[in-house]
């Protein structure tokens, strides 16, 4: 499988997606999918989008964007998380 | 309390991987796991004392020869959230501002008092913060965690206030943010709207978000912002190109490198955080509560991204025209989205309105800055961060301007 580019959005680049970051790759290790983790800025997503195999993002994206986007609020609130983990996975094995 | 006090002096990068694998521990995670959380604690700590050192022995000198040379008086260099909340957590209210901040939700929420279950244990460092003030202030510990206790419960209580417009402008059911720097402006911004409400003509202006961000775009990117106003403080404290140019490469450093050392430190704090919020979910979930978030997840929001890069020009000019201001904008610049995160659902998303209270509570904000930096600067020598000779004085926006923070601190120095 090709690596996949994955990046996360959030208000500050370091906050929430950093918790984020953390889930997404364990879940990876676990599921074998070989990615490459960036965490950025929404406001900076522009510069780091190219390429990009699936944005998560924990806050409102005002754009739109041809990468697949999942909100990944459910990793903060806690609520909905397995099923927010499911819905990434399969879109990393398309 | 005497082995808790021998843990307090210690200093932050030592206490507080003890206190995080005590914590960890307590939580229920493995040793193993804990230990490396507690470490990587310490070693965010390492990593922001690195990047506070670059910062303010490149910006220090460039700050005086501004005050020599181009006769602006602002000498007191804003360090930055992800700098503030490094000092906030290393303070010895922050050392304990975990079980503080948790008991006092906890008691709130049985107590009927508050609907927030604040699973948002990061921006627990606001309260810290307010706390290593007062301290830093009073010499009094006690009274730096009650005035973080009082803080927590404030925030709470703004998050309730809120979250029904909130909810509905992000579209985020179900939560509150309960942010110690982003709800303090709310109470300051209703009333303002209000007021714009009745005011014939200024009722009617509305900006549209798109065409704003498209044009300040580049100012979202830190790096950057940091690069560009490096070279314009070199030019103006009469640097030579080549010095010039260095100081802002120094500062887009700054810039990039300072999140990222933050980033260590909220890691450590994963298996912490992520426990506690499994815990009072557990206890207090179901749909009679709010689920209180960072409202970093606001601040992607279209109006609330606009108004802050607007905002970034204007805070440069207020900080060069406001009389009394000594604060020389760097760090928070990129910061602005958390302050109008909470105010852009008040104003319906009018970005002019945003950025007009915006402006007034940066100008405001940077009295109160200028005003707290001794105090930011002593809590920082507090928490053992190393500054070179010359001893620079620094303060920030967030959360040095927060007028929340600053009553909480004037109140607690009547009793100090």
């Amino acid at each position: 499988m090709n690596k996949k580019k994955i990046v996360i959005a959030c208000g500050t680049g370091i906050a929430t997606s950093t918790v984020v970051a953390d889930k997404i790759e364990n879940l990876c290790k676990r599921e074998g999918i070989d990615a490459l983790i960036t965490q950025c800025k929404v406001s900076e997503l522009d510069a780091y989008i190219h390429g990009a195999d699936l944005i998560v993002t924990t806050t409102v994206l005002g754009k739109k964007s041809d990468v697949p986007v999942i909100n990944g609020l459910p990793f903060i609130t806690g609520i909905g998380e397995e099923e927010v983990l499911k819905q990434i996975a399969e879109e990393l094995k398309k | 309390m005497s082995i808790i006090n021998a843990i307090l002096d210690l200093g932050a990068v030592v206490m507080l991987p003890i206190l995080i694998f005590i914590l960890s521990m307590i939580f229920g995670e493995k040793p193993g796991r804990a230990l490396r959380a507690g470490v990587t604690i310490g070693i965010g700590f390492i990593g922001i004392n690195l990047v506070i050192g670059l910062l303010s022995s490149n910006l220090g000198p460039a700050a005086e020869a501004l005050v020599k040379n181009a006769g602006l008086q602002l000498d007191v260099i804003d360090v930055g959230w992800p700098a503030a909340s490094a000092i906030a957590f290393a303070s010895r209210v922050g050392a304990l501002v975990i079980p503080i901040g948790l008991a006092v939700n906890i008691i709130m929420l049985l107590t009927r008092t508050t609907k927030t279950v604040n699973v948002d244990l990061w921006n627990y460092w606001h309260f810290a913060f307010t706390g290593a003030l007062v301290t830093a202030a009073t010499g009094n510990l006690t009274l730096g965690m009650i005035a973080a206790a009082i803080n927590c419960a404030i925030v709470l209580k703004l998050g309730d206030w809120t979250a029904p417009i909130v909810q509905e402008f992000y579209g985020l059911p179900g939560i509150s943010l309960p942010h110690g720097f982003s709800a303090a402006y709310v109470p300051i911004a209703i009333p303002l709207n209000k007021l714009f409400d009745k005011i014939p003509g200024l009722n009617k202006i509305e900006i549209n978000p798109e065409t704003a961000s498209k044009r300040f775009g580049v100012l979202g990117e830190p790096t950057i912002v940091g690069l560009i106003i490096g070279i314009i403080i070199g030019l103006l404290a009469r640097y030579d190109i080549k010095d010039a140019l260095n100081l802002g490469m120094s500062m887009a450093g700054v810039m990039f490198l300072m999140p990222r050392m933050v980033k260590i430190l909220m890691e450590g704090l994963i298996p912490v955080s992520e426990a506690a919020k499994k815990f009072m979910q557990k206890r207090f979930a179901g749909t009679e509560f709010y689920i209180g978030l960072d409202s970093a997840v606001a601040t992607g929001h279209p109006s609330a991204i606009a108004t802050a890069l607007i905002l970034v020009p204007i805070t440069i000019v207020l900080a060069v025209i406001v009389p009394g201001n000594r604060v020389l904008p760097f760090g928070d610049l990129a910061t602005i989205p958390f302050m109008v995160a909470m105010v852009a659902p008040i104003c319906r998303g009018n970005v002019f309105r945003s950025v007009i209270i915006g402006a007034l509570v940066i100008a405001v904000g940077l009295l109160i800055a200028t005003n707290v930096a001794p105090l930011h600067t002593q809590a920082a020598i507090d928490a053992a961060f190393q500054f070179p000779e010359g001893a620079t004085s620094i303060s920030s926006i967030c959360d040095g301007a927060n007028p929340l923070t600053w009553i909480l601190l004037k109140i607690m120095q009547l009793f100090g």
